[in-house]
């Protein structure tokens, strides 16, 4: 009968057998013989799922079977068959970007000399910190200071989360990305300097948006999550996935001059929800993109995270957990606000109701960017048309709801000017008996307004899509883009 | 934990001094001395096997390995482990290693530095391959 020779680490599941004698055809028979006659040997030659695992080969006599019919090669009383691991590996093609994470370099420990120096950190801190798997939810004003000071340090892998590309806009701030990066995806542009500032740290790229599809299984594999977004639909899906699995939610929020910051979801802390039960309604709190913001407050709000983020990792200090940290750039103040966990908070709360995650764009009331379908209803007009209008010297009102300060930086001709917030105090002053084309920036502050003309009355009002950035980019190349 | 005589630990250096810049692979035979001591007698050194360039991988033909193993079974010895350098390189187990390794064997990798021999590391892969955990490794050159 055929003979198996059982490799020496095998043979305390093989009763210590040198080599074993099973009747089969077929070599696949004679694996499964084998395997049910020594259960305990089946785990090492084969998955659950009961394929042959990958390091596995089978020789018959001196032949691969799988240069013959592989488990169907037939066997003869006489062969011997021999179970032999394939065997390789191989450093990094660069040598020192990957080190074993039990143990510090010689380059390591030259690197990390200043925090080995601190006993609250030293070789012991310094490990964790390699040890440590931290996501980055945006590689924006809030990432890019994140990113290169947790590179820096020495955490040993972080996760960067991004769909969008390097736009000049954000240059005034978002110091991962430099000028030669413009148009590159923000990921690889993140990566990039990542690696530059430290090669020992893996970065792991996620090009998407963070979805209620996607988020669980994105943050599973990290320890903690730093919120870098600048939407309350992400904001709400970054806490509620935090608290679906654990993770601390370290967040940070910016708009012109002002910063928030404080740990969510850490345990026994409050979490976004019950700081903020509910989203504000759309189009309240402007966006950065809409409002502006100073370029060098994500700087400080964002090592306010980092610093979190490290402390965390090292188990020091005191967490900013319950405590939301309130910075105001202009009268360089902070303040500090105790926000507690809600007892009642749907999600982290005694009787939590929501065990799951939902649709954040309808929670939030917002449209999904890009998705034509939900884009708010009404006859809506884009720049050529009304390049057209205006061509062909329609009648008509061309209202401008932007700012005073970005009218002056530039405007449609013709066009009056009515900000947004004072828009429905003056709904009287508006001719009800005339066309309305609303325009703002991007789009999105004119179709809210546009909308909430419709809705007092106006028989027609439409909003104009894309804004003076569509109109810079199809129309007049003169009018700058900001 | 993992000893080495000193005859293949020289044996081990010199093969991966010689292979330098390339990466060297070969099998390490021995005995296995109670249940938690392994002990190298025989170093195999085995043909690296890898079809592109050698400086950061290596490859060991199963056929190669089935060779090393009889010549063990015929000795009286037993396969206890691989060896392989990582040349400019630290001596941890990269994710390369433990993707293309089999949890039955110990693997020892040595850092050669500018052709020298510079420190070396013992890894044990769990039955997964998902990690590799440090295994005690006293060599003539001491505990590493």
């Amino acid at each position: 009968m055929p003979k198996v020779l059982i490799p020496t680490p095998l043979r305390p599941y093989a009763g210590n057998q040198e080599s074993v004698v099973v009747e089969a055809g077929t070599v696949g028979e004679l694996l499964e013989q084998l395997a049910s006659r020594h259960e305990e040997l089946r785990k090492h030659l084969f998955t659950p799922e009961g394929k042959l695992r990958s390091f596995v080969n089978v020789y018959v006599n001196d032949e691969d079977i799988r240069h013959l019919e592989r488990e169907k090669t037939a066997v003869r009383p006489e062969d011997t068959i021999s179970i032999v691991p394939s065997i390789a590996g191989g450093a990094p093609i660069a040598a020192g970007t990957e080190a074993p994470p039990e143990a510090l370099s010689q380059e390591e420990i030259l690197r990390y000399s200043r925090h080995l120096l601190i006993p609250e950190v030293g070789a012991e801190g310094q490990l964790k910190l390699k040890r440590a798997k931290v996501l980055l939810v945006g590689a924006g004003g809030l990432g890019s200071p994140v990113g290169l000071y947790l590179a820096a340090a020495g955490v040993g892998r972080i996760g960067i989360v991004d769909f969008d590309v390097v736009d000049a806009s954000n240059l005034q701030r978002q110091v991962i990305h430099g000028t030669s990066d413009l148009g590159r995806k923000k990921l690889d542009s993140a990566a990039e300097t990542l690696r530059d500032i430290n090669p020992h740290v893996q970065v792991d790229r996620f090009e998407t948006a963070l979805t209620g599809e996607n988020a669980l299984q994105i943050l599973r594999d990290y320890d903690l999550v730093v919120d870098g977004t600048d939407n309350f639909p992400t904001r709400y899906l970054v806490n509620d996935a935090c608290v679906l699995l654990g993770k601390p939610n370290v967040y940070g929020s910016i708009f012109r001059f002002e910063g928030q910051a404080t740990v969510f979801a850490y345990p026994g802390g409050p979490c976004y929800r019950c700081l903020y039960p509910e989203p504000p309604p759309p189009g309240l709190v402007p966006s950065c993109a809409e409002g502006g913001v100073l370029g060098v407050l994500p700087g400080l709000v964002g090592l306010i995270q980092a610093t979190e983020t490290v402390k965390l990792i090292l188990g020091v200090g005191q967490p900013l957990v319950g405590r939301l940290l309130l910075y105001d750039a202009l009268g360089m103040r902070f303040r500090e606000l105790k926000i507690r966990r809600d007892a009642e908070c749907p999600l982290c709360g005694e009787k939590p109701t929501i065990r799951e995650l939902i649709d954040y764009h309808q929670f939030c009331g917002v449209p999904r960017a890009g998705s034509a379908a939900e884009e708010p209803a009404g006859p809506d007009i884009d720049v050529l048309q009304l390049k057209a209008k205006l061509d062909r010297g329609d009648r008509f009102l061309l209202l401008d709801v932007r700012e005073p300060h970005e009218h002056q930086l530039c405007r449609l001709r013709g066009s009056v000017l009515i900000p947004m917030r004072e828009v429905p105090k003056r709904l009287e002053d508006l001719d009800r008996n005339q066309e309305i084309v609303v325009y703002c920036r991007s789009g999105a502050r004119s179709a809210k307004i546009a909308q909430l003309l419709r809705a007092s009355g106006f028989p027609v009002v439409r909003n104009l899509t894309g804004g003076i950035l569509a109109w810079s980019d199809k129309v007049d190349p003169s009018v700058p883009k900001y | 934990m993992i000893r080495i005589d000193e005859a293949p630990w020289e044996a081990m250096l010199e093969h991966a001094s010689r292979a330098y810049p390339n990466e060297c692979c070969g099998a390490m035979l021995g005995r296995i001395n109670g249940a938690s001591e392994k002990l190298v007698t025989r170093a195999v050194p085995l043909e690296n096997a890898f079809g592109g360039p050698q400086s950061a991988r290596y490859e060991i033909r199963p056929e190669d390995l089935l060779a090393a193993e009889k010549a063990a079974r015929a000795e009286g010895l037993t396969l206890i482990g691989i060896y392989h350098s990582h040349p400019d390189c630290d001596a941890y187990f990269s994710a390369t290693d433990l993707k293309h390794s089999c949890p039955w064997y110990l693997f020892v990798v040595l850092s050669i530095r500018e052709g020298r021999f510079n420190h070396a590391c013992c890894w044990k892969p769990d039955p997964d391959l998902t990690r590799a955990d440090r295994e005690p490794m006293m060599s003539p050159k001491g505990e590493f």
